[in-house]
């Protein structure tokens, strides 16, 4: 029985990355890895996305920073990080241990920012790849700015282009008119793939207080609840770009990472969920295995894309 | 070490018309559980409520291997979980959080409990005097409730032995008044000074107004938070508090946020800042 799931094919490649299964943990929702590495054995997963890293550590937004909201939780964490050179010297080797992806993910209030957090990266070791955010909504500076306008994300993901060989995948917001025209001028500046989406604005207000819940007013929207928006950007992102593309947005088990595939991501990231079950992208991985073996595939790739419409 | 683990509820039992104390068989949490320590419980298979509860360790078993935590229904997720029949099985993380440090001088002990605030610090007294480190006379605990029927775990407490005080904010039991007021009147009587330890825990507003009484009188006081916790493991940042270190070192006097679920929930009072 093991033998014969070993016989499927769940690989995927992005440029010359080759992901040994389709599941990764979406950034901000993980950590750097070290604090669900005594839950599950993190070699089993497709790819590990840290939380976004910037030049100087951040503190975030002040308390309270997360609400539960139906189906789904607001956040403003403000992106609170230890920065750059702290996360290469003491969250890096731990992650580099580990047979898996390992991609970290960027953020910056100015190209320059982001310029100077990629050259020490190109220095670093046990790094595959880089996640680009424009696309945070809770911070004042950069984050969202870039990923609204077609002319900065060109500008911004150019420059990074320019000043690494990484293979780039850039993170977009779909907090924006149309998500199409952000991808296409991503992909014009050369980024690797697009992932999608990170956080809906939303907010919540507690009417007998009359206050908002969250100290920084209105946050970011995640989980579930945004699954059917994250669903329509991805197949509406896959037609117009030839680069492939990361589905985020909602997966909490093996039907809605299928969804994401047939909709045309490559790949699929597990954000919220991981607060819920850490297991989750564990049993999608499985799950993926299970559902090949039923419907006698052999390899995951044939399935990504294969949405029917009409008849 | 943290666990993840489908706990079989052993029984389930209410206290008051809104109290439930719950007891799960699981022998890694009643094994590794210390006081302060808390569990992450998944109340719901599906999205609503949508994340984990939290709630403190407030008793274990070593020889039955179980653990019990005591709980007030204040909304959906914990009205779903005091509907749950013994012999479901339940999602649980633990244990989690640091613990209570306890002093290994003989020392006056405080514990200061506010309501809800009883159940890690049962779980600490029950300790302490199981541990026979230190003498129970030396142990007082304070324990606010709004009224008289409120009150639980009063048996336990005359069990341990330790010096027990109740307050009511409606003057139906005990003192009258807050548990703080109670604390600030009793101060001198009960050795209060700077080589006691207090431990302390109840609602935010009272968890003010006990990190302000500690830096009034530079009192080493344990305070154990609470927020909502999305992970519970320290990985989204999403459950901090206002942080002031309160020593020589270069970073003392500057102002962070800490995890309260991984750097806390204990907290020494004097280097938080509540709202
Ligand atoms: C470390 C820790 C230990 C805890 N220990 C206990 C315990 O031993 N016994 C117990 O009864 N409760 C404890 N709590 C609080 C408990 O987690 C909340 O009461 C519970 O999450 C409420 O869920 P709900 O769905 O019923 O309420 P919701 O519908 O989510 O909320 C109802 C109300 O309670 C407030 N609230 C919700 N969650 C929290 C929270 N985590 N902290 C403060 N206020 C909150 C909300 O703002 C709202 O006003 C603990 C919390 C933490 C973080
Ligand atoms: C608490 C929290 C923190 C997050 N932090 C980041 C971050 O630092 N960088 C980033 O690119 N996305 C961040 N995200 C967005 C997620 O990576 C993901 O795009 C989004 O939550 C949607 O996926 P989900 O519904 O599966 O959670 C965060 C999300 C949450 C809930
Ligand atoms: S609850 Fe996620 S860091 Fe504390």
């Amino acid at each position: 029985m093991q033998e014969r799931l070993s016989l499927i094919d769940l690989k995927v490649k992005i440029g010359k990355i080759i992901f040994k299964n389709s599941v990764l943990v979406a950034s901000g929702t993980f950590g750097y890895g070290e604090e669900y590495s005594e839950l599950f054995d993190l070699n089993r997963l497709g790819g590990i996305i840290t939380k976004s890293v910037t030049l100087n550590p951040r503190e975030g937004n002040p308390p309270p920073r997360t609400c539960e909201t139906p189906s789904g939780m607001l956040n403003s964490i403000g992106l609170a990080n230890i920065g750059i050179e702290k996360f290469i010297q003491e969250k890096l080797p731990f992650l580099r241990k580990f047979n898996t992806r390992i991609i970290v993910n960027v953020a910056g209030s100015t190209v320059d920012e982001y310029l100077q957090v990629v050259e020490k990266l190109n220095r670093a070791k046990g790094v595959d790849m880089l996640e680009i955010n424009i696309s945070c909504p809770n911070v004042v500076e950069g984050g969202m700015v870039f990923g609204s306008d077609p002319e900065c994300a060109f500008r911004c993901v150019k420059s990074i282009r320019k000043a690494t060989d990484y293979p780039l995948v850039t993170k977009l917001t779909p907090n924006v008119r149309d998500i199409g025209e952000i991808a296409l001028a991503v992909e014009d500046a050369g980024s690797d793939c697009v992932s999608l989406i990170n956080t809906l604005v939303g907010m919540a207000i507690d009417s007998k207080t009359k206050k908002p819940l969250l100290a920084n007013i209105t946050g970011g929207l995640s989980g579930p609840a945004i699954k059917p928006v994250a669903l329509a950007m991805v197949w509406k992102v896959a037609q117009k770009v030839k680069i492939p593309v990361v589905g985020i947005g909602g997966i909490t088990n093996t039907e809605d990472a299928l969804e994401f595939l047939l909709a045309g991501a490559s790949l699929i990231q597990v954000g919220t969920s991981n607060f819920i079950d850490p297991q989750t992208a564990i049993k999608i991985i499985e799950g993926l295995k299970n559902y090949c073996k039923g419907n006698k595939i052999s390899k995951i790739k044939s399935l990504i894309g294969k949405l029917k419409i009409g008849d | 070490m943290v666990f993840q683990k489908k706990v079989k509820l052993i029984s389930s039992e209410k206290l008051t018309s809104d109290l439930f104390r719950l007891r799960f068989f699981c022998p890694e949490v009643a094994k590794g559980a210390k006081p302060g320590n808390f569990a992450h419980i998944r109340i719901s298979q599906n999205t609503t409520p949508l994340l984990r509860r939290a709630f403190s360790i407030f008793d274990v078993d070593l020889k039955k291997k179980t653990f019990d935590i005591l709980f007030k229904v204040v909304g959906l997720g914990t009205k779903i979980l005091s509907e749950k029949k013994k012999g479901e099985s339940l999602d649980v993380l633990g244990p989690l959080g640091n613990s209570f440090l306890i002093s290994s001088k003989e020392q006056n002990l405080v514990l200061v409990a506010g309501g809800m605030g009883i159940a890690p610090l049962m779980f600490l007294a029950s300790y302490l005097v199981k541990s026979e480190k230190i003498k129970r006379e030396k142990i007082s605990f304070l324990y606010g409730e709004k009224t008289k029927n409120n009150f639980v775990c009063l048996g336990q407490l005359k069990k341990l032995g330790v010096k027990t005080v109740l307050t009511t904010e409606d003057g139906t039991k005990g003192f009258k008044g807050k548990v703080t007021d109670l604390f600030l009147k009793r101060r001198i009587k009960l050795g209060i000074g700077k080589n006691c330890f207090i431990y302390s825990c109840g609602p935010q507003k009272m968890m003010k107004k006990m990190s302000e009484l500690s830096k009034k009188y530079d009192l080493f006081c344990q305070l154990s938070l609470e927020t909502h916790m999305p992970c519970g493991l320290g990985a989204c940042f999403g459950c901090v508090v206002k942080y002031i270190k309160n020593d020589t070192t270069p970073l003392a006097g500057q102002a962070t946020y800490k995890r309260i679920c991984v750097d806390g929930p204990i907290f020494d009072a004097r280097e938080v800042e509540l709202d």
